[in-house]
């Protein structure tokens, strides 16, 4: 094949560093380091009230991992099977998908969290984690479904062809053929959805789960330390999201390796 | 003609009323029923606004109410958006060396709320067991004085108390009146809650309106107000209206 790999670019989230960024001044390096910086310099020259932050925050960042953790695995398989089911030729499965999609993709996701927690409360018990984290993965799932439905239809339809004349069957060809080839194209949008995803787990503070920006607030709106704590509370989130999509830019550069000669 | 006349005197009429009573913009978190609250009507009612307009008429201010959340109330006050934050404010140490409090204005003791089938008397009877407060209310405080108590804090104190109903938490620490009207005289709530005890602290809570430190112009203000409703007791039927005792 004489063309060129097919990519799709869905651009929110961080930018991934590419592999053209490969100078010594790039803009993740710039961002990551300048963040570095201003992180140590607080904690070194104005121990007061920083490093009390600081101390008051570990776990709030645990459960914001673990949120993210959670939810990133399971709306990618919710994702994947959405997916499958957008593209399926069965008219019910293809039908329940993508209302699916589109009832999700038009609520917004403080909507969400609130209808699962507060509104479904009176009927299922979920705890408060669980619930974020199902409210997180069934909204991102409806996003990532449709970066994988793009994602395999991007491949050429002669992959199928070829696949089916060799006498496997639709199934085979999707596992076998397609989505291994599929996967290259998917992953940095994929990896754009988990930094997003990330980032929107501020959200679940509102379900009153000690994350990140919880412990913050708590820790702020007590010591009256504004400013300071919600720097601080940035500078946190923008580092782990850099070290994110570092590594989905490894990631990508591994996958992509036959590509370049 | 006379439409044009009547407008004219109509406007002439309002700005000679702004220009005598001078506007008093107080910040309050509305989610604090009976002492500040929205009621169906989308206007900010309760104890506090009731306090605080019968306050303005004696001391010459008109008090405008704009709802703040109660997260950034005191960073917001600090900033100047307001003039004043009238929202249920507890007169702490910690609080007054950031900000200055009027005379007191109301006093409440914080209250434990659990459901009608539990038997926990006291905080230290629900050890290990999670308790809802509204966040880095003086509610939340007493529940991170004891020990082994999961605290967990809410934007709004309505939150919690839903989530209590939904038995995901296992009380809640609120002020008493607010726990009272939860607990007492709600018609969604009061077959399934219960005040379970008054938490003992050293010693009972004063409301107080803040305002940002040195602003006196404002504090004297408010706090000639608040002696005159004391002095004539103007505080009695409000408190019989919203309190009911």
């Amino acid at each position: 094949m004489s063309e060129k790999p097919v990519t799709i670019e869905i651009s929110d989230g961080a930018a991934i560093p590419r592999r053209k960024d490969k100078g010594l001044v790039s803009a993740w390096r710039l961002a990551f380091f300048s963040a570095l910086v201003i992180f140590t310099c607080l904690l070194i020259f104005k121990r007061e009230p920083y490093l009390r932050i600081i101390k008051f925050l570990p776990d709030g960042i645990l459960v914001t991992f673990e949120v993210t953790i959670a939810s990133i695995s399971l709306a990618s398989i919710i994702g994947l099977f959405t997916g499958l089911g957008r593209i399926s030729r069965n008219r019910y499965i293809n039908l329940i998908a993508s209302t699916y999609v589109e009832v999700v993709r038009g609520i917004p996701l403080l909507v969400q969290l609130f209808y699962l927690y507060y509104a479904l409360g009176r009927f299922v018990r979920i705890p408060d984690i669980a619930a974020a984290v199902i409210a997180m993965s069934v909204c991102y799932g409806a996003y990532m479904g449709e970066v994988f439905r793009a994602g395999i239809e991007s491949i050429d339809r002669g992959q199928t062809e070829a696949a089916l004349s060799l006498g496997f069957n639709r199934t085979q060809t999707m596992f076998y053929v397609i989505l291994p080839q599929a996967w290259r194209t998917i992953l940095p949008p994929v990896g754009n959805e988990f930094i997003a995803l990330l980032k929107d787990t501020s959200l679940v503070s509102i379900l009153a789960v000690s994350d990140l920006l919880r412990r913050g607030r708590e820790f702020a709106s007590e010591s009256f330390f504004y400013f300071e704590t919600y720097t601080m509370i940035a500078i946190i989130y923008l580092l782990i999201t850099l070290l994110l999509s570092k590594f989905v830019g490894i990631m990508e550069e591994r996958l992509g390796r036959y590509e370049q000669r | 003609m006379l439409k044009k006349i009547l407008f004219i005197s109509l406007a002439l009429f309002m700005m000679t009323g702004t220009a005598w009573a001078r506007t008093i913009v107080f910040a309050t978190d509305a989610t604090w029923p009976p002492m500040e609250f929205v009621d169906a009507n989308k206007q900010t009612v309760g104890f506090a606004v009731d306090y605080m307009t019968a306050a303005g008429k004696e001391a010459g201010f008109t008090p405008v109410f704009k709802s703040v959340a109660w997260d950034g109330i005191f960073a917001g006050l600090g900033a100047g958006k307001y003039d004043a934050i009238c929202s249920s404010v507890s007169i702490t140490e910690k609080r007054k060396k950031v900000m200055d409090f009027s005379e007191p204005y109301f006093t409440v003791r914080q209250a434990l709320v659990v459901r009608n089938e539990s038997n926990a008397k006291s905080l230290d009877a629900l050890k290990g067991k999670r308790v809802g407060t509204q966040i880095s209310t003086t509610g939340t405080f007493a529940v991170k004085r004891v020990k082994g108590v999961i605290s967990k804090t809410y934007d709004e104190i309505g939150l919690a108390i839903e989530d209590l109903f939904n038995g995901r938490i296992e009380g809640v620490v609120c002020d008493d009146p607010v726990a009272a009207q939860y607990a007492l005289t709600n018609e969604k709530y009061k077959k399934t809650l219960k005040i379970s005890s008054i938490i003992k602290t050293a010693e009972a809570e004063y409301y107080g309106i803040a305002v940002k430190k040195g602003n006196k112009e404002v504090l004297d203000l408010v706090n000639k107000g608040i002696r005159a409703v004391k002095a004539k007791g103007l505080d009695k039927p409000i408190l019989k209206k919203w309190i009911g005792q």
